[in-house]
Parts: C-alpha cells; structure tokens; sequence
C-alpha cells in the first residue's frame, strides 16, 4: 500500500462518521479508527433519533463509562446519614453493585453499575439534585 | 391570598412558552421540564429553572409523572401548570399533586373525571335540564343499542370514544347495514388510543357549527363566560382555525349560549377554567356536546377580543383568589381570528418534522404569534405538529380577514412544509368570507368539492 492510497483512505473518512475502518489490499491490512469526539449539545438536538452518544476520547482510550442518572431526584452516596459511601475512588465495582441512592418523592432507587470495574470520578455532590441523564460515576471497564 | 412563588409549567413547546410568560408577568419562578432532546427548545431557554426528566418518548418524559412530580420537589415549586394535552386532563396526575401538597392548576380531579367521561357528562347535562345533542343514554353496551338508539334519532348517526378526544374512536354510521363495522372499528380504536372502549352515540349533523363558551369560575362558585368561540373549521375533528366572535352570533345567541355554559358549569361545580363545546344546528339550535377541562390552544382568540390574559387569571385563581370580573365587565371588541400552524404537508397534512432554516413572523398591529419555533430549530418528531399560532384582531370581521391574510403572506417558514398554504386558501374562500361554514367545510375543500368558489384566484 502507497502514502497515497492511505490518504485517499484518510480523505474519504473525512466528511463521514465512521469511526473505524479496516482495509485489506495485497496481503496488507490497514486499519485507521478515529475519535468523533464529544457531540455538542446542538447535534443531540439535530439528531432527535440518536440514542446513544458517541464516547468521549477519554471514555474510547480508557474504556470509560458514565453511569447517568435514570431519574429525576436527589442523589445521595450514603445509604443512611451515618453510614458509609455505597462506593468510593479507587473501588472495584461489579455488574449490578448498587453506586449510589436517588431519592424521587420519598422512594429510595438504587442505581446499579452497569459494568465490572473500578470506579474512577463521582461527578455529583452528596445531596445534589439530578436529572434524567446527569451523569454520576465514571467508571473505568475491566 | 398569595400568589405563588414557583410553578413548574408541566409541558413544552407554544402552550409552555406561554404559561412562563404570564408567571414572569406575575413575578412568579418558573421551572421547565424538557426531554432529552429539547435541550435547546425556547421555554426551556427563557424558564428560571430547567429539569431533564426524561428521554425522547412522551411516556417517559412528558406524561412521566413521578419525573415531573420529582423535579417539581427538588426544585421547590409550589404548583404545577399542566398546559394543554398530556397530563392536562389527568385526574390521577391532578390527585398526585394533591397528595403531593403541590397545587395542581386546573379544575378539581372530580371535573376532570366527568369531563373524561363523555357518555356520563352528557347524561349529568341532560338531567340538569341542558339541552345534549340527540343520541344514547350514557355508554351503549352492545352493537344492538346503537340500531336501537338510531331508529329512535334517525340516521345519520356518530359513534363517540367515551374516554376519548381528537377524533380517534369515532365513527360515522349512514345506514343499517354499516353499524356492524363502524362498531368494532370504533371500539378497539378507542381501546388502543384510551385503553377504554365504550362508546356513545350521538345524532350526526353534518352542517352542524362547533362553538365553544370560555368559562371561569373560583372557589366561591361564581362562574362567569368570556363569550364564545367558533371552531368550526375542522380537519378529522381537529381544530385548525378559530375565531371569535361567531359569524352567526348576536347579542341574543351569545347571552343563549352564555348562560348555558355558566348553568353547565355550575351543575358540575366547576373550578378554575375551562370551555363547554356546543354544536349549533343551521336553525340556532344549541346542543351541550362536551367540557373541556382545561386551557385551550385557542384560548388566545378570546384574550384577543376581551383583553383579558386567561392564563394568568387562572394561575390567580388556582392560588384561590376571587373572580376579578363580573360577567358586567365583559366586554367582548371587535373580531379576532387564529390559524393553527402545523408542521404538516399542507395537502395531505402529513407530519414535517426537519429543520427550520428560515422563520420570519409576522407583526404590525394586530397581529400575535405564539411560537416556541425558531431559525435552527428541528421540530422533533415524537410530539405533536403544531408549531405555531397566528391570531389576528381586527375592528371588525371584515378587517381581521384581511390582516390574517397580509400575516398569512409574510409568515416565511422554510425547512419544513407548513399548513400555510391550506390557510391562505381558506382565508381566500367565499364560504370563509361569507361565515357561511360549518364542519364539514374543510372536507368539502380539501376533495375539491366545489360548494364554494375562491374569492379571489389562487397566485
């Protein structure tokens, strides 16, 4: 395969949004994957069909994933003032582990880790309201 | 009596817009709600607070009440305003916020359950001495009583949703031998659409006009009318263009129609704000039809002709204020008109959602746009397709023909197909101009069923 072939490759991905690519040609196989990046918040809104949010660099790199809030509510870390955190930094969770309680007119929820791994930022403060979507824990997959 | 300090406005688009505006005006936080997917919308943008509650789907943002319940406690809001569709007519939802401690700004779930309950409603009436439009008594239980009940009122007939609305679950019935059909298809389109397949029957009066009375009412019982409206051009029993006063309307029909409501409305012990619908006959019969439990998309028309903000007054009167007016103070001026836009294919009135790369309003006097559209805007299309209202008011009838059509000809959407164009044909029709319509003159243009001719050619 040529320089030149490789930036035909290149420049065919350019205006699409594939993000990865794999090419066999000769005995040869070149495999290009690029990072779309964070969409704004104005593409959600051009997109209302888009379900799934394309990953951040740091989630693609690291295999990160956010957990988000499935409810409106109050969040709290505690199962119970006096208790400890459900979890904390540097824990490791499992699939299904509750992280967190998120209190919505006076009904406890617990939220569940949706992977195996280890929990690596608590983006909201004991306490806190949420919202649908607010993302709560990033969790690293193992 | 205060006021209160924070209402969180329950909906989206035009109707949310609007219920933010008369809050702010009336120095009362207002929070939004939005799905997933409205980030970007207007009310959310102008509202003081704003909470995700949900994904795209309604079921899980919009009608989610325990979301919205949720949001309206970490928030703190004091009441709730429900707008029009969605939780609007939900007496679970209207408890919920009772049970909550949050003041639910709307009738009492009592009148929203028999307003739900047409077949009951009707009965309630006709017991009260208000005259219904001929049909069953209550529900009908089989295929039989529909036979039965059109022997006694003569064909055609009209199967009705009991629980229903926006014409789903309705069937028209010309003879014997289509009652079978019309049956079966009715009853599972309202059981699908309402999860509640009885049905009533009501005579079918093809030339009928549909005219509604806005009413008010507080606490203390007082009921008074803000004059009616007629909305008599109709697509599939969905509104698309209102006005106010009726073409057929006197100072005699409109005090007969007036105290008809009011008298409705006290049978019922009605509270806060809503409308009772009639059917006019061609001879000025009128018949009671159905209520409706909360504000209207065309509640503008009468705020145009009265000069009274509606919603406001509601919120008022939810906070359990006395009724400001007396129906003394009433005073209806001049002629107003409204024209539903809708993102729809003016033709065949499919849905058009996409977006808006051009939006230019129209203005000067008279003219009123109540829009959550915007240049840039994508109108989703999980949600219905109405997009914007155009009200005009004029000194007289004849004006306000006018303005609406020199507003029809500068409201500049693109992007997106609009029911423009059907409107600028109404606006262009004699039948129109003449106010010599009724429900099914919609139809009768629409399959080029030439009743009428266009006033003035088509550019």
């Amino acid at each position: 395969m040529e320089i030149s072939d490789l930036k035909e490759l290149i420049a065919l991905l350019k205006d699409t949004d594939i993000t990865e690519l794999q090419v066999e040609k000769e005995g040869t196989m070149i495999k290009i994957r690029r990072h779309l990046g964070h969409p704004s918040l104005e593409l959600m809104a051009q997109r209302p069909v888009l379900q799934e949010r394309a990953k951040t660099v740091e989630e693609e790199t690291q295999r990160l994933v956010t957990i988000t809030s499935p409810i409106v509510g109050t969040f709290y870390r505690l199962p119970s003032p006096e208790a400890l955190p459900f979890v904390d930094v540097g824990m490791r969770v499992t699939k299904g582990q509750v992280l967190c309680i998120i209190e919505a007119m006076k009904l406890m929820n617990e939220i569940e880790s949706e992977v195996d791994g280890v929990v690596v930022k608590i983006l909201v403060e004991n306490g806190q309201s949420v919202e649908y979507g607010e993302p709560l824990f990033l969790i690293e997959q193992i | 009596m205060k006021l209160f300090k924070k209402i969180l406005v329950a909906n989206r688009s035009e109707i949310a817009v609007r219920v933010i505006r008369a809050c702010k005006e009336l120095g009362i936080k207002t929070v939004a709600v939005y799905s997933d997917v409205e980030r970007d919308s207007i009310h959310v943008r102008i509202a003081d607070e704003a909470v995700c509650i949900g994904p795209a789907n309604s079921s899980q943002s919009y009608l989610n009440i325990p979301g919205i319940l949720s949001a309206a406690e970490i928030t703190d809001s004091e009441a709730i305003h429900p707008g029009y569709g969605f939780l609007a007519e939900n007496p679970h939802f209207a408890e919920a916020c009772h049970t909550s401690g949050i003041t639910f700004i709307g009738p009492s779930p009592e009148n929203i359950r028999l307003g739900g309950e047409k077949a009951k409603a009707r009965q309630m009436m006709k017991r009260k001495g208000i005259p219904i439009v001929p049909g069953s008594d209550g529900p009908i239980s089989s295929e039989d009583s529909v036979l039965k009940v059109a022997r006694r009122i003569g064909f055609p007939v009209i199967l009705k949703a009991s629980a229903g609305g926006g014409g789903k679950g309705m069937r028209i019935v010309n003879e014997e031998k289509d009652i079978e059909q019309a049956y079966y298809l009715a009853q599972s389109e309202a059981l699908a659409a309402f999860g509640n397949g009885e049905l009533y029957i009501e005579k079918y009066i093809p030339d009928m006009r549909h005219i509604e009375v806005q009413i008010m009412a507080d606490n203390k019982g007082n009921v008074i009318h803000l004059g009616e409206r007629d909305c008599s051009i109709q697509r599939r029993h969905q509104k698309l263009i209102e006005e106010s006063p009726s073409p057929i309307s006197t100072e005699k029909f409109r005090k007969k129609i007036g105290d008809l409501a009011i008298k409705a409305a006290k049978a019922m012990k009605y509270r806060n704000i809503g409308t009772m619908e009639f059917i006019v006959e061609p001879d000025e019969n009128i018949y009671f039809m159905e209520i409706n439990t909360r504000v209207q998309v065309e509640h503008s028309v009468t705020e145009s002709v009265t000069g009274i903000d509606i919603i406001k007054e509601q919120i008022k009167l939810a906070a359990g204020l006395p009724l400001e007016y007396k129906q003394s103070n009433i005073r209806s001026s001049g002629h107003s008109i409204e024209c539903r836009i809708n993102a729809e294919d003016p033709e065949r009135f499919i849905p058009s959602p996409g977006r808006i790369t051009l939006f230019y309003q129209p203005g000067g006097p008279g003219v009123r746009v109540d829009t959550a559209a915007y240049c840039g805007w994508v109108v989703p299309p999980y949600y219905d397709s109405l997009i914007a209202k155009l009200i005009v008011h004029g000194k007289e009838r004849g004006e306000a023909i006018m303005k609406m059509r020199r507003a029809l000809d500068e409201f500049l959407i693109e992007g997106i197909k609009t029911t423009i164009p059907f409107h600028k044909k109404v606006l262009q029709h004699t039948d129109f101009e003449q106010g010599t319509f009724n429900t099914s003159f919609v139809e009768k243009i629409t399959s080029g069923n030439a009743a009428g001719r266009e006033a003035v050619p088509e550019v």
